[in-house]
């Protein structure tokens, strides 16, 4: 495996940054490289082109952080110039993580207190409101990848389309919108949600789901992840299990 | 009569809470004292001749310790809120403390730190002659919010003092420096030759920046504090600051700036001399727990991914190889029950050659608190190897254990209430006293 190599794609890393959500890049670039694995972190901003096949190195795996109001409405309008390239790359199974704001903008819309919806990609089949309510603490979700521990700490609630899969059941917390007991959203290999705290150092399973499907696409072949000794994190995510359930 | 209750009912509790070693009294009496008379603090505030307050994510308490310490030096009488209680009821307890029932006791000076949220409410009522924004930083998100919407907040609250009030700001932080465009009185710009605050360090910067007290030809000395050159009026002067790191140049060129603005002498009643401020600069003592010399090591609080960053930058290069760390996180509400800040605290910085020299870092490494595991698995994807780090949650045990056997410094690196705890701990065993007997 020693000649493998992710190119992951941080979209808006100088913008949408907040909540610790940089915890998710280190977790998965030194998970990568502790099975000698190659990692590249390629920062996306306004104004830059995704490289596809077509122009340069394709990115293997994005990453889509939460951030403050201001830079988000900016974030907003550019995105809907890359939509068509990340549509197309998460048909193609790309994977993609997702967090807080970058979730609420690949849905269809926002909708905000005062002024027009802003609208997202349409990626995920879901739409955000904003809410009065502060949901925030810590949040535990079942799902695929086992019980999932984070912290959420937003006001906008998101509501799935019929049909929709959503990335696990909260446990305990609050989730999309605090009444149906969903949290996040699943399409194809991408996943969006509410819960940072970092997500993946606390949860290496989800961390190496996404390792392994940027790797299987981009080589073409199945692909079985060397196991790592995850005692630590284990512990950290039991001791934010007990302190929150 | 109402604000006769509210002080009475303040004094009797902070008896009570002294009396019955609850802690020292310093968030209780001004509590309750606000809901019998919610306008007390701004009656009591405005019997004081000058009034100064201080904001910012980092550095309040050792900034409004210096003006103190200056003031003091020039016999002035001072009253300030102690021992990080920088909310309305913090601000109310002191002056209850102060206050006599009939007249408040001859007070020169008072010095108010604010919390960033608590500023918008309480510095109104204060009035103050002169107000000190030292930086804004991501700190608890659950509190205070992102950063934009408390820059938001100042900006409208300045609008709301008066045209008299002096105003500092930090002049290498892009935020504060916002501040300057929107209000009406004096702006005055303190900051650091040739470095600018960017994200959660401090860089070197290339554009000038025009400031009106600036540090010049900085020389930094490890853990016993640094030099400086400042030039006011012509006036060239020389600083020993017996604080390290670069981000406490910034408190100290604020305090001096404060000073230079409010202090008079008694005899000419002109401005202070800045030769007298670098005198008692030299026998100026840190707050507790911000940067703290024991016999056998230091502790240094870290609160923020910004704060602790600038701690990791301050005593990486000093840490030798017979040397311990003892980090400590705590989540309970004063730390922020959000953990995710330590992902964007710089570890790396801290992982200096010998702690990562796996013989010589063995046994060098302890980590406590309620969220241990968490700040371990920070620091495995810092790099260092998790096989030379002890884990104990209980903060005692771990203190122990990174004492026995040490043959160098022990770095002890807590957050807020890990910090209480570690002097509770010191107190317990005859090493310190409270530390709300400490302040002075």
């Amino acid at each position: 495996m020693d000649k493998f190599k992710i190119v992951v794609g941080y979209l808006y890393g100088d913008l949408m940054n907040i909540y610790g959500d940089t915890g998710n890049i280190i977790a998965l670039k030194k998970r990568a490289e502790w099975r000698g694995i190659e990692v590249v972190v390629k920062n996306i901003s306004i104004g830059d082109r995704i490289p596809t096949r077509q122009v340069g190195t394709q990115i293997d795996l994005y990453f889509f952080g939460g951030g403050q109001d201001q830079q988000q409405a900016l974030v907003a309008k550019d995105l809907q110039k890359k939509a068509k390239v990340i549509r197309a790359e998460i048909e193609r199974g790309v994977p993609l993580l997702s967090v807080c704001g970058g979730y609420q903008l690949l849905g269809d819309f926002y909708k905000p207190h005062k002024g027009p919806k802003l609208p997202g990609i349409g990626l995920f089949p879901a739409y955000t409101l904003a809410s009065y309510d502060r949901m925030i603490g810590n949040i535990v979700v079942n799902s695929m990848f086992g019980d999932l521990v984070g912290f959420e700490n937003h006001s906008g609630k998101t509501h799935l389309k019929k049909g929709t899969v959503s990335l696990g059941m909260v446990k305990k917390g609050f989730g999309n919108n605090g009444k149906d007991k969903t949290e996040g959203c699943m399409y194809k290999n991408a996943i969006g949600c509410y819960m940072h705290g970092s997500l993946l150092p606390k949860n290496p399973k989800l961390a190496d789901w996404l390792l392994k499907k940027a790797l299987e696409i981009k080589y073409g072949k199945k692909i079985e992840l060397v196991p790592l000794n995850d005692s630590l994190e284990r512990q950290a995510h039991n001791v934010a299990f007990k302190r929150f359930s | 009569m109402k604000s006769l209750l509210a002080i009475l009912l303040g004094k009797t509790i902070a008896v009570v809470t002294r009396g019955l070693k609850f802690g020292g009294g310093s968030a209780a009496p001004g509590l309750y004292a606000l809901k019998l008379d919610p306008q007390i603090v701004k009656k009591l505030a405005s019997k004081i001749p000058i009034n100064v307050v201080i904001t910012g994510t980092n550095g309040k308490t050792t900034t409004a310790r210096i003006i103190a310490h200056f003031a003091k030096n020039a016999g002035l009488k001072v009253i300030r809120n102690h021992t990080g209680s920088n909310l309305e009821r913090g601000i109310a307890s002191a002056l209850i403390h102060n206050s006599s029932f009939i007249n408040h006791k001859s007070c020169d000076l008072g010095i108010w730190e604010l919390d960033e949220a608590a500023f918008n409410i309480v510095a109104p009522k204060i009035n103050p002659d002169l107000v000190v924004f030292l930086n804004v930083f991501r700190d608890q998100l659950d509190r205070y919010g992102e950063v934009d919407s408390v820059v938001k907040g100042w900006v409208e609250t300045l609008k709301r003092l008066p045209k008299k009030t002096i105003v500092l700001v930090n002049g290498d932080d892009a935020n504060t420096l916002r501040l300057s465009k929107s209000f009406k009185g004096r702006i005055q710009k303190f900051g650091v030759k040739d470095y600018k605050i960017v994200g959660e360090g401090i860089e070197k910067k290339r554009e000038k920046e025009n400031l009106d007290f600036e540090a010049k030809n900085v020389k930094l000395k490890g853990l016993s504090g640094s030099r400086f050159q400042l030039t006011i009026n012509n006036e060239l002067l020389t600083i020993n600051l017996p604080i390290p790191g670069i981000y406490h140049i910034y408190d100290a060129l604020a305090a001096i700036a404060c000073a230079k603005f409010i202090f008079t002498d008694p005899l000419t009643h002109r401005p202070t001399d800045l030769q007298i401020l670098s005198d008692s600069l030299k026998s100026f003592q840190p707050a507790f727990g911000r940067v703290e010399k024991l016999d056998f090591g230091y502790i240094f609080l870290i609160k923020n991914p910004a704060g602790a960053t600038q701690v990791f930058q301050t005593i990486a290069p000093q840490i030798k190889k017979e040397d311990r760390l003892l980090l400590a996180l705590n989540d309970n509400l004063a730390d922020g029950t959000d953990v995710s800040w330590i992902w964007d605290a710089g570890f790396e910085k801290l992982l200096t050659p010998s702690l990562r020299d796996h013989k010589v870092a063995k046994q060098s490494i302890y980590v406590s608190g309620t969220r241990a595991y968490d700040l371990t698995v920070r620091l495995k994807y810092a790099g260092f190897d998790p096989k030379n780090i002890t884990i104990e949650p209980k903060l005692d045990q771990a203190l122990k254990q990174a004492r026995k056997g040490l043959k160098g410094t022990l770095y002890i690196l807590p957050t807020y209430t890990a910090m209480l705890e570690v002097q509770s701990i010191l107190t317990k065993s005859g090493i310190k006293k409270n530390y709300w007997e400490e302040n002075g």
